[in-house]
């Protein structure tokens, strides 16, 4: 059989091709670019046989259960369900329901409200406190570690540990509150006071991650060029303004979008502490998911509302990638 | 005219910067330690009006009954093992990668890690539901592996991208020194270069114990036993078993805690190299 090949190729008076003129480039062509191309490819695979076997386990990991599901996910989000089953195709109905009923615009408004009131108080109060541990001062690694804590404590921790804090009949919190104001208040079961709790708590969490961002940033400033503008009579505040602020302003940035995002995924927190209420006044968009599938099994319509978030969380990687990019370059 | 601090106004900023420093400290210790005193008070005196500041008197009680009358130690033990297997595999699998994307060039090897990057930005919540259909599916429901499986490729990414930094510290003339010496690449990888790494491994092992013992929502919606439950999750019942008895929660909670801020307070170099390459899975 395999001298067949040859020969069949090195004689053209063979009836089969004769008949169709032009058969024999075209096999000779196409024999031969394969050929090279499986060589190549083998010797390719041969070389590269180490570093694809080092990586490649690692990347069909992480496929196979992070993009796979997602898939899943946008497959599920245009079916009606039933329990586990998807029942109907229904397209995008889930999708433009979700923004046209009461409750969905609440969490949106609500996600809104969490993220940017969390960040107005954890990323200000991240950087003062970075700007103050860089000095020289005694106790600076004891006041650094007892800062740092609230960021190891995990979310559903923190919930316990604060709504025994604020509880209203024991917690030492609402002795003070009736101490001044003579009546205790019972912060999370009111519509008005459980979102800024919940900020409170989450920013008790999380102001750590900005601060320690930006008192890595800050080490890179050089000394002579804050001493050099005091020399020039500039006062503190001049010099935060004018010197640190600019230099550390994309540090900041990407501090903002990874909190921006953190923020808009998170359930547990919100799940704990208030579970969504009182009557909705802190259901945020990421734990209507988890409710809508989890308690209400709509695994179709919880899918849906699932996709919103992963095009939110899209759109500001792409926002942290560019600022990579423009600070790669700089 | 330029005008000098005086010696006065240098005091009162010095005042200002440990007053803030201070408040900041109490305002973030405060409620773990209100919760160690809680967790050291008898049952009456939690309810007390005012309250009781200093536990009297002092009681292991709380502790006692969490040990040797809840499930809370076989909780632990469930945390521990599957924060040890998630560890396990995650480095065995992101130091292989790492070492790949710091010593090949390869066609694609940037897209392969730019997709690898990008997937620390997605969501725990949106692959949740599909992971639970996923895994009632494969039948992984309510399994430790389910959990292990999902945590390391969560973890997978962000690792991967730290020990490739670590790897490209060390130089090429180690490896190119043990070839001559009749090394394989296998052999100069294994005996040479991975071990030069430890302090790296040490980092990525720290991150990802934090990172699992602190999870969960993923636990509490692939796990359905009682006897499965991770530490937060056993936490979440425990209010709805007993309503709530806090002198006992806050008992467990502080043993929930002591591992992470043993971990924290003697490694936290660790942790702040890892806390600052932290992913948003929420």
């Amino acid at each position: 059989m395999r001298q067949m090949v040859p020969e069949v190729k090195e004689n053209p008076e063979n009836s089969s091709i004769k008949t169709y003129p032009g058969a024999l480039t075209f096999l000779r062509k196409h024999i031969f670019s394969s050929k090279g191309l499986r060589d190549r490819f083998s010797a390719g695979l041969k070389k590269n046989s180490l570093p694809l076997a080092f990586l490649s386990p690692a990347v069909i990991f992480v496929l196979l259960i992070t993009f796979l599901p997602i898939l899943h996910a946008i497959n599920i989000s245009f079916y009606e369900t039933s329990y586990l089953q998807k029942t109907e195709f229904v397209g995008f109905r889930h999708y433009w329901n979700y923004l046209q009923e009461p409750a969905g615009r609440q969490n949106i408004l609500n996600s809104l409200i969490y993220v940017f009131g969390s960040l107005i108080l954890a990323v200000p109060f991240g950087v003062l406190l970075a700007t103050l541990l860089h000095r020289n001062l005694r106790f600076r690694t004891l006041f650094r570690t007892l800062i740092i804590l609230p960021w190891v404590v995990a979310q559903l921790i923190s919930a316990l540990l604060w709504s025994w804090l604020i509880n209203p009949s024991y917690g030492p919190v609402n002795y003070f509150i009736q101490l001044w104001f003579g009546f205790p208040v019972d912060f999370l079961s009111q519509p008005l006071t459980a979102m800024p709790t919940l900020i409170l708590v989450n920013v008790w969490r999380s102001f750590p991650y900005p601060m320690l961002l930006t008192l890595a940033a800050l080490q890179t400033i050089p000394e002579e060029l804050l001493e050099a503008a005091k020399v020039d009579g500039a006062s503190t505040w001049t010099r935060f303004w004018r010197i640190t602020l600019p230099l550390i302003q994309n540090t900041l940035l990407i501090a903002i979008i990874m909190l921006s995002l953190y923020y808009f995924n998170m359930v547990t927190l919100p799940l704990v502490l208030t579970g969504g209420g009182p009557l909705g006044a802190t259901e945020v968009i990421s734990l209507r998911v988890y409710r809508e599938a989890f308690n209400f099994y709509h695994i179709g319509y919880g899918s849906a509302i699932a996709i919103y978030i992963l095009l939110f969380n899209i759109l500001f990687s792409l926002l942290y990638i560019k600022i990579l990019r423009t600070e790669a370059v700089c | 005219m330029s005008r000098r601090p005086g010696k006065f106004s240098k005091y009162l900023e010095s005042m200002v910067v440990y007053g803030i420093l201070i408040a900041a400290s109490l305002f973030a210790i405060f409620p773990i330690v209100w919760a160690i005193l809680t967790s050291l008070k008898q049952e009456a005196t939690i309810f007390l009006y005012p309250p009781q500041w200093l536990p009297s008197p002092l009681t292991l009680e709380n502790y006692i009954h969490v040990l040797y009358n809840s499930n809370m130690p076989r909780y632990f033990l469930n945390s521990l093992w599957v924060v040890f297997m998630t560890i396990l595999l995650t480095l065995t699998l992101s130091s292989h990668g790492g070492y790949a994307a710091a010593r090949f060039s390869f066609t694609g090897k940037n897209t392969l890690l730019f997709i690898i990057l990008l997937t620390v930005m997605i969501p725990g919540i949106v692959v949740l539901i599909p992971l639970y259909l996923l895994a009632t599916r494969v039948g992984l429901l309510d399994t430790y592996w389910v959990l292990i499986l999902v945590y390391t490729a969560w973890q997978i990414p962000a690792v991967l991208w730290l020990m490739r930094g670590f790897f490209e510290t060390i130089p090429r003339e180690l490896e190119e020194a043990a070839l001559m010496d009749g090394c394989s690449r296998l052999g100069a990888f294994y005996r040479i270069i991975w071990p030069l790494t430890r302090p790296g491994l040490a980092a990525a092992a720290v991150i990802v114990f934090v990172n699992v013992w602190n999870e969960f929502i993923l636990a509490a919606t692939l796990t359905t036993s009682d006897d499965k439950r991770l530490i937060p999750v056993g936490l979440y019942y425990y209010i709805g078993a007993y309503g709530i008895e806090w002198g006992k929660l806050m008992a467990a909670v502080c043993i929930a805690l002591l591992p992470i801020i043993l971990l924290f307070i003697f490694l936290q170099r660790s942790f702040i190299k890892g806390l600052s390459s932290g992913s948003v899975k929420g």
